[in-house]
């Protein structure tokens, strides 16, 4: 919203007064809540524009569309070359800028020679003079002015400071000068002028025309005035107006319709006026439009019509879209005669409905959706058109019309002063609290005194937003100044409950910094993804089961992610692209999907989640290697896995993959288990290669290169650490064993069955040897070589495993562990037989 | 008889003294010590021939063997200090060139700046007793704008442009556009007092250079008996003064958010432009010359936010702010271009070790 400081300053100024300052009022203006976005002073150098009187003109010798024109400056006569097509005829009135004059877009004028001929100065057009977008011509001024007066005598808002302000959706009233003008005189005692807010008498004389509007859409259209005018004279409007216009940023078209525009940026209040003879039957009627009807708007586009749509009808189709844009048939034009004013109140939200709906935001639509007045404001602002139009356009009015349908009643608001200082926490006077509402139009009687005082206030109708007694605190505060509220901790009467994070968050902030330890870099992702990303990382289910946004930026951002493997692929393949180093990322981030168990539970909030998709907090970690150096082996990743479990206090290991991971290699993958070192084991992730498949699909090498860790925090067990294990008395010693299996046996899978074995065995006496952590490296049984080659079948491999024992309360030596060693391998060797194994001890 | 074992006795002696001479580690002194001075070593089998000598020899030759006895351990003892010592000295005389790079494969994580700059606000509520909620990040209209007293058909509501979400049962849910359901669902579980900050993923339908559709913010709400606006205003510069540094002045400035009444945004002084000998700030490209930076909006929690959210306005009063953690993290660290923290460029985030 446009402000002109010296509009402000009209309407707060009364003789004698001195205008309120720039700097004030822009500091003012952002501490009342009307945030001054921008500044700009305008106008700068038009003080040496002064009236040129045509005295000759003859076509330049040397060029056909120049002229030589002879100005008369009212001291002399002064040759000009000018080029302009519209000069007026001798004795005709132009803008004209001397030699040393520097216009406002930083030209200096000075004496030069055009094709031979002198020009000592510049006649102007509007453009060339910053107050309008006419650009041309040259600006031709009132013939009656006299050569020589200064311009800015003529038009004294020239000069101007114009504040581009905010205003917030909840303060219709400062979508006006006068508004603004308001709310600014609160702060410095001064009033609007009130001949800016009467007048309403002078047209209350106008004969009633009971036929000039019809209102059918009571609930829809509050109030509509209507206004027949008579022997309207459309033409240009005076140079004061069209500057003024083109200073807040609206377009002047003619005296009729730049009226309305004025009324608007000076009232908030917006009108229009039909051309009554392209009315057909001369009067118009207020309904909901017919379904396909349609209508050709002023800006000469068609809009589809539908009953949800208020419209301004003649007796044949609709001439406007109410509160949002006139019609095209009925606009006047230059050859208007006969006008019907319009001033109206509309519902709001059915204004905002149909701008929404057919993609129009007008001024006027802008204001409606927000409420404007239908009270006193609306017929000061009547009244000031009208008498516009009769000043500039001669316009009669000939017959009136003021219906009413259903508005919004008057509210009583009950404010204490003593809730007024207990919210704000700051002193206020009550005498103070009475002229700041008394200032702002809200009618206050107070009773009681001090603390205790109270006021009874009604606000005005042009202040919808003050409905509460919290909303006329705000006023007070908005106008006795936020500075003056002291820095002030109050005492709580209680700490906050619960602990300082939800148990899974605390949980995920640990996974994040054991990342980080780990010498991973956080990212941060896009929580949208594309359909080609779902189906690539989750198949046909993962599309099936996907959330997906109905008002998407784009195409790749038309679904909820359910992994967040591919923005940090994404991540990958920038980083590759970008530079050669090798790339450790993580990102801890939410999952979406629907899912066919929705959150049941009874808490408050259990109605409204029941109806949310699920949201899963997961963490994954991608490496891609630099592009020379030595690749990192899939299992450098296992390792980051396990550590960061352990990190969080979890027992973690490796299994083989119940289900394969669609996103990692078929063969290049294992599970990640945890446990909280007392329960149950838990999948909780995987680890390995990333698919090749995938690795083209972002254009990343696919030779085995790139690997990923996916957790899932959801299952990551609470690590409880209980109670401590105590610490081995006696020595370990051990015993190594090296047995035949197929390449495909995992491992683990054979050091569980050992461990079964042994833990099947119960515990031993403490004078007894069994299984036990082994003093060189902590581990049981260790899986020390994987040989393959001369002396090992095709398809078969030699593992050498090593088991450890000891015995609680005294030391044993490897000959006495030899009996129970070759006990666990023979019932070992069996079980790896029970499955197919095949084994061969060496 | 007597002299020959003397004799025997010293040669032995000076063949120690020989061998010592030649001996260079630990294990070497101790094979001498075993051959010389062990169970059958060749000076102690010299002392069981004693007994073939004439009585009166006997003492004489004691004494000679005990002599002879003493310096050859006295002369291994000293050869193993020798060379304890040469070996301390050599290996002082090592010399490796450490300004050459580290080794090993190591490396240095970091943190996000968002992350770091989210948990460096949560670590400053917290201490004054506020705890960490979250909440969904997929919204029900209702919490989202509804309770929040967003009118439906209201402007206010085209102050955040929305994401909507297709449902699959009768709801209107939308990605959340601000951290605030957090308030309702921490008000509808809990009585006051409530003490909360709310961090997280938030989404607006905007992308340009200085918009990302996806966001951070904070939200802060305290609802307690007595609940003012000064005690916002304190909060506020214990904040400021904590995260971006002591003695920056806060100033609020009357706004409009539809959950708050009366509502104001917060700026506080602009620290890039600030003298530090009179803690003034005159005016920079990043304040845009105002002295003032915009980081907030904060108010008094509606009555009717109260009231959906089962909470008496008459027996309690509140304050809530939200702000952009990923606008104060481009602040602290002088972030111009919002891009960069949605990247993933290593060599930015490696930048934020801590």
């Amino acid at each position: 919203m446009l402000i002109s400081l010296h509009w402000i300053n009209e309407l707060v100024t009364t003789e004698g007064q001195t205008p309120l300052d720039e700097t004030d009022v822009a500091v003012a203006l952002t501490e009342l809540g009307l945030e001054v976005e921008a500044t700009t002073r305008v106008g700068g150098g038009l003080e040496a524009i002064v009236v040129g009187e045509v005295r000759a003109k003859e076509a330049h010798p040397n060029a056909d569309r120049l002229t030589a024109v002879t100005l008369f400056d009212g001291a002399e006569e002064i040759p000009v070359v000018c080029g302009a097509t519209n000069l007026p005829e001798v004795g005709g009135k132009v803008a004209f800028a001397p030699v040393g004059t520097t216009l406002p877009n930083g030209l200096k004028i000075a004496a030069r020679e055009v094709r031979g001929a002198t020009s000592r100065g510049m006649i102007c057009s509007e453009v060339e003079l910053e107050i309008g977008p006419d650009g041309d011509g040259i600006l031709i001024l009132n013939a009656t002015w006299s050569a020589g007066e200064r311009l800015l005598d003529r038009v004294p808002g020239l000069q101007d400071v114009v504040f581009e302000i905010g205003v917030t959706p909840n303060r219709p009233d400062a979508l006006g000068h006068v508004g603004v003008a308001r709310d600014l005189g609160v702060r410095w005692s001064r009033t609007v002028r009130k001949d800016r807010l009467q007048g309403v008498e002078e047209w209350a004389r106008v004969p009633v025309d009971a036929g000039l509007v019809q209102l059918e859409a009571p609930a829809a259209c509050g109030r509509y005035r209507g206004f027949a005018l008579e022997s309207l004279a459309v033409r240009a409007s005076p140079l004061w107006m069209r500057t003024r216009l083109h200073r807040v940023g609206l377009r002047p078209i003619n005296n009729v319709v730049d009226v309305t525009n004025y009324v608007l940026a000076e009232y908030g209040q917006p009108q229009h006026v039909f051309d009554r003879d392209h009315l057909d039957g001369g009067a118009v009627v207020i309904r909901s439009a017919r379904s396909d009807e349609t209508m050709v708007t002023l800006d000469d586009s068609t809009l589809t019509l539908g009953a949800s749509d208020l419209v301004i009808a003649d007796a044949s189709r609709p001439q406007a879209l109410a509160g949002v844009m006139g019609g095209a048939t009925s606009m006047v034009t230059d050859g208007s005669t006969r006008g019907l004013l319009e001033i109206a109140w509309f519902e709001p939200s059915g204004v905002r409905t149909s701008a929404k709906r057919h993609g129009l935001h007008t001024d006027s639509s802008h204001r409606f959706e927000r409420q404007v007045d239908h009270g006193a404001l609306l017929d000061a602002a009547a009244a000031r058109a009208l008498t516009l139009l009769q000043t500039l356009a001669g316009a009669s009015v000939v017959g009136r019309c003021d219906v009413r349908g259903e508005l919004p009643s008057a509210v009583e608001i009950r404010l204490r002063h003593s809730r007024l200082e207990g919210l704000l926490g700051v002193s206020v006077p009550p005498a103070e609290v009475s002229r700041i509402l008394l200032g702002l139009g809200v009618e206050c009687v107070v009773t009681g005194a001090g603390n205790t005082s109270v006021y009874l206030c009604v606000p005005p109708s042009f202040r919808p937003d003050l409905s509460l007694e919290v909303d006329l605190i705000e006023e007070v505060m908005r106008h006795v100044g936020l500075d003056a509220v002291p820095v002030d901790p109050v005492a709580s009467t209680g700490a906050a409950a619960g602990a300082l994070r939800e148990p899974m968050y605390a949980r995920a902030h640990a996974l994040v910094d054991a990342f980080r330890e780990l010498g991973f870099h956080e990212h941060i992702g896009f929580a949208f993804t594309g359909a080609r990303e779902l189906e690539l990382l989750g198949g046909a289910a993962a599309v099936e089961r996907a959330v997906q946004v109905a008002n998407p930026l784009r195409s790749q951002h038309a679904f909820m992610r359910q992994s967040l493997l591919p923005s940090l692929l994404d991540a990958g393949a920038l980083n590759r692209s970008r530079h050669g180093r090798h790339v450790a990322l993580f990102e801890l981030g939410r999952t979406y999907a629907w899912s066919d168990a929705p959150g049941a539970g009874s808490s408050v909030t259990a109605e409204i989640d029941r109806s949310l998709p699920t949201e899963r907090l997961a963490l994954s970690a991608v490496f891609v290697p630099s592009k020379q150096g030595p690749s990192t082996g899939a299992r450098a990743l296992v390792k980051v896995g396990l550590d960061a479990l352990k990190r969080i206090g979890c027992t973690a290991r490796t299994r083989p993959p119940e289900a394969l991971d669609p996103h990692l290699h078929p063969g290049v993958q294992v599970a990640l288990q945890a446990s909280d070192g007392a329960g149950e084991w838990q999948v909780v992730g995987s680890v390995g290669e990333l698919h090749p498949e995938i690795c083209r699909a972002w254009d990343l090498p696919d030779s085995g290169r790139i690997f990923c860790v996916t957790l899932d925090v959801h299952a990551v067990p609470r690590a409880d650490r209980g109670r401590h294990v105590p610490l081995p008395r006696f020595p370990s010693t051990s015993r190594d064993i090296s047995i035949e299996l197929p390449v495909h046996v995992p491992v683990s899978a054979a050091i569980e069955a050992f461990a079964n074995v042994a833990s099947a065995r119960g515990t031993a006496a403490p004078d007894q040897p069994q299984i036990s952590a082994s003093d060189a490296s902590g581990a049981e049984i260790e899986a020390l070589e994987d040989y393959r080659g001369d002396g090992v079948p095709v398809g078969r491999k030699a593992m050498l495993f090593r088991l450890s024992y000891r015995a609680e309360a005294r030391s044993v030596t490897d000959d006495e562990v030899q009996p129970l060693h070759e006990e666990i391998v023979a019932a070992t060797i069996l079980e790896f037989e029970s499955k197919g194994w095949a084994p061969i001890r060496r | 008889m007597s002299d020959q074992l003397s004799k025997q006795l010293s040669e032995q002696l000076q063949q120690l003294t020989q061998d010592l001479a030649h001996s260079e580690d630990a294990d070497a002194l101790y094979e001498l010590q075993v051959r010389f001075l062990g169970k059958k070593g060749s000076i102690t089998t010299l002392k069981r021939q004693m007994g073939k000598l004439a009585p009166e020899d006997r003492k004489a030759f004691g004494q000679a063997f005990n002599a002879v006895k003493v310096e050859a351990e006295r002369a291994i003892d000293t050869r193993r200090d020798a060379l304890v010592t040469a070996a301390r000295e050599a290996d002082l005389a090592r010399h490796e060139d450490l300004s050459m790079p580290g080794e090993g494969e190591r490396e240095v994580g970091t943190l996000h700046p968002i992350t770091q700059t989210r948990r460096a606000l949560e670590d400053i509520f917290a201490r004054m007793g506020f705890a960490v909620r979250e909440g969904p990040h997929i919204e029900d209209e209702r919490y989202n704008f509804d309770k929040l007293n967003f009118q439906p058909g209201h402007p206010a509501r085209d102050m955040q442009d929305t994401f909507f979400v297709r449902p699959r049962l009768d709801a209107r849910l939308v990605l959340r556009t601000h951290t605030s359901p957090v308030q309702v669902r921490t008000m509808l579980a809990h009585e006051p007092p409530i003490r909360v900050v709310a961090p997280g993923t938030v989404f607006r339908k905007d992308d340009d250079a200085t918009h990302s559709p996806m966001f951070h913010q904070l939200e802060g709400l305290f609802v307690d008996r007595h609940v003012t606006m000064a005690d916002l205003k304190a909060t506020l510069y214990r904040f400021v003064g904590e995260f971006f540094g002591e003695g920056l002045k806060v100033r609020l400035r009357p706004s409009y958010f539809p959950f708050v009444e009366p509502g104001a945004e917060v700026d506080m002084q602009c620290p890039f432009c600030r003298d530090d000998a009179t803690g003034a700030s005159k005016g920079c490209g990043l304040c845009k010359g105002t002295t003032w930076i915009e980081i907030a909006g904060s108010g008094m929690v509606h009555p009717n936010v109260f009231e959906s959210c089962g909470i008496d306005p008459e027996r309690y009063t509140g304050w809530a702010f939200g702000l952009g953690l990923d606008r104060m993290a481009m602040l602290k660290y002088a972030v111009t271009h919002l891009r960069l923290f949605f990247d993933g460029d290593v060599r930015f985030l490696e930048q934020f070790p801590c």
